[in-house]
């Protein structure tokens, strides 16, 4: 009976070890990946989202400026290691984790101005488990370290799984 | 003009005035001891008073035409000051409730430190308007010269929304005073500010409801005479001001470029101002691509046919602002957007213009020239 009952285990454990999991689900919605780096027109785009900044004033504006910055290098970053892109895709990641970390202060300024700030805090909770949603599907495609090895350069080591472990910390800090 | 007419004109603007508190929002907090609910348990004896109302200002308006041979710049003055003064103190909201997205819009600006094209009414979910207005969900509509503009009236409510509903209702009278001196300075014909001013059209949407056409108005109007007058730079700046409040007439660049090209020489003005109603008409038609055609739209283009001498042209433009003033009625008695009310606002506008463009052709049709033709 007790082998019995420790083969089910055994057999449950197994299963689930191989069935893809996500801890965070979030009906929060991402946008679509937008231009990718590598030509002109990434710069110009990058250039105007960088204009963009100023006309997204206030605190609030900052707010959703700033989400939607990380929303979109996130999707990046996701697309870029999904087509192995790992260099690109890493830096992507990095720049959604500093937009990422600028949200909450302009959220805690508003609340200084007198602003409510509930709806906001609630869209930030949804966001930020959407990105840890995301962030922990990558787990399971990119591998922990990628050296990237470019012609005539010194060669990179990436430490990807430490980028997403820190990225996931990032957005729980805000949950 | 006789004087009784005249005092039972000041009487009935009174009158109407004082009607327009029966539209109070029940959720209008600041204005509680004011409101009576009527509009809402009444539908129907409020809407036979705003028919009757509408009746009698065109009864007014008509008469003040037709006794033009006894009018005088002076006179005329005389009826539109009591008309400014009476009307600035009527409730604005009386079925558009776009003040109060104007004042949102300014709040957003100038009080919350936000960009209103970005950040929603709504997102300030403390903000008291939000119990009463009702394009919340929307974030500012208009140019940014409007927007701007907008802090005058803002920062002389001094923080006060009574105050605040009255000083933008009082900003876009300015700017409707102003544009009757433009009208007269293009025109110097009586007629036409007293065709303009006193049309209760403009009266309704501009000096009681306050929308904001009238200032995209001055200023076009303003960038023509400059255009007259020679003073090209002026002139486009204006004109690009006009643009960025409400972006409609952007539809008169072609005569922009025409004046550019023409350099301003032998310019037929009076084919001009049937261009530019023809224009701002058109985009008033294709307004209905957006949403629906307004009412207050129609300033669009009246200062236009107003500035020429078409009589039949003017005789239909007045059919067609008493017919976009029945618009509202459908709503109004109904109390749904939804339903048979489209259908009416449609039968309800075209009827009264179609029927004064039949009575303009009978004649002719049935005259034997006609035929000979």
């Amino acid at each position: 009976m007790k082998k019995l009952i420790f083969s089910i285990f055994f057999i449950f454990i197994f299963i689930f070890s191989f069935i893809p999991q996500s801890f965070a689900q979030s009906s929060y919605v991402l946008p679509y990946p937008s231009v990718m780096p590598g030509g002109i027109s990434y710069k110009i785009y990058n250039f105007w989202q960088n204009a963009l900044k100023y006309w997204y004033f206030g605190n609030f504006g900052q707010f959703t400026y700033n989400l939607k910055e990380s929303d979109r290098f996130l999707v990046q970053a996701k697309t870029l290691f999904e087509y192995k892109q790992y260099l690109l895709g890493f830096t992507a990641l990095q720049q959604s984790n500093e937009y990422f970390i600028k949200i909450n202060p302009y959220l805690v300024a508003a609340q200084n101005e007198g602003k409510d700030i509930s709806q906001k805090q609630i869209i930030l909770h949804e966001a930020a488990l959407k990105h840890i949603e995301v962030l922990e599907s990558l787990t399971t495609i990119v591998p922990k370290t990628f050296l990237w090895q470019p012609e005539k350069v010194k060669a990179t080591n990436l430490n990807i799984e430490e980028v997403i472990n820190q990225s996931i910390k990032i957005r729980q800090s805000d949950l | 003009m006789k004087q009784i007419v005249y005092f039972s004109y000041i009487l009935f603007l009174i009158l109407f005035a004082i009607f327009s508190f029966a539209f109070i929002d029940p959720n209008l907090f600041y204005l509680k001891s004011l409101y009576s609910g009527i509009y809402l348990k009444n539908r129907e004896l409020v809407t036979g008073i705003y028919i009757s109302s509408l009746i009698i200002f065109f009864a007014y308006y008509i008469f003040f035409l037709l006794d033009k041979k006894n009018l005088n710049l002076q006179k005329v003055i005389s009826l539109i000051i009591p008309s400014i003064v009476i009307l600035l103190f009527a409730y604005p909201a009386i079925v558009s409730y776009d003040i109060f997205n104007y004042i949102a819009s300014s709040k957003i600006l100038f009080l919350y430190k936000e960009n209103p094209y970005i950040v929603m009414p709504i997102d300030i979910t403390h903000e008291p308007l939000l119990a009463f207005m009702h394009a919340a969900n929307k974030t500012a509509l208009y140019g940014f010269v409007w927007i701007i503009f907008t802090g005058i009236p803002f920062f002389l409510g001094f923080y006060n929304f009574v105050l605040t509903l009255f000083t933008f209702k009082f900003f876009v009278i300015c700017f409707y005073i102003v544009s009757i001196y433009i009208i007269w300075k293009l025109s110097k014909n009586i007629s036409s500010i007293l065709l303009f001013a006193l049309n209760p059209l403009v009266l309704l949407q501009t000096v009681v409801s306050g929308h904001n056409d009238i200032v995209m108005m001055f200023l076009v109007l303003t960038s023509f005479l400059a255009m007259k007058n020679k003073k090209i730079a002026l002139a486009l700046f204006l004109f690009m001001l006009s643009i960025f409040i409400k972006y409609a007439t952007i539809m008169l660049l072609p005569l922009f470029i025409y004046f550019i090209f023409s350099k301003n020489k032998n310019i037929n003005w009076e084919k001009v101002y049937l261009w530019s109603a023809g224009l701002m008409f058109t985009i008033f038609l294709l307004s209905q691509l957006r949403e629906e055609i307004y009412p207050w739209y129609a300033v669009w283009f009246m200062p236009f046919i107003f500035l020429q001498n078409k009589k039949w042209l003017i005789i239909l433009t007045i059919a067609l602002s008493f017919g976009l003033l029945l618009r509202d009625v459908p709503f109004m008695l109904l109390g749904t957007y939804f339903g048979p009310t489209p259908m009416l606002k449609v039968i309800v506008t075209i009827s009264i213009p179609l029927i004064t463009l039949i009575a303009l052709l009978a004649p002719k049709i049935w005259s034997k020239k006609f035929y000979l033709k």
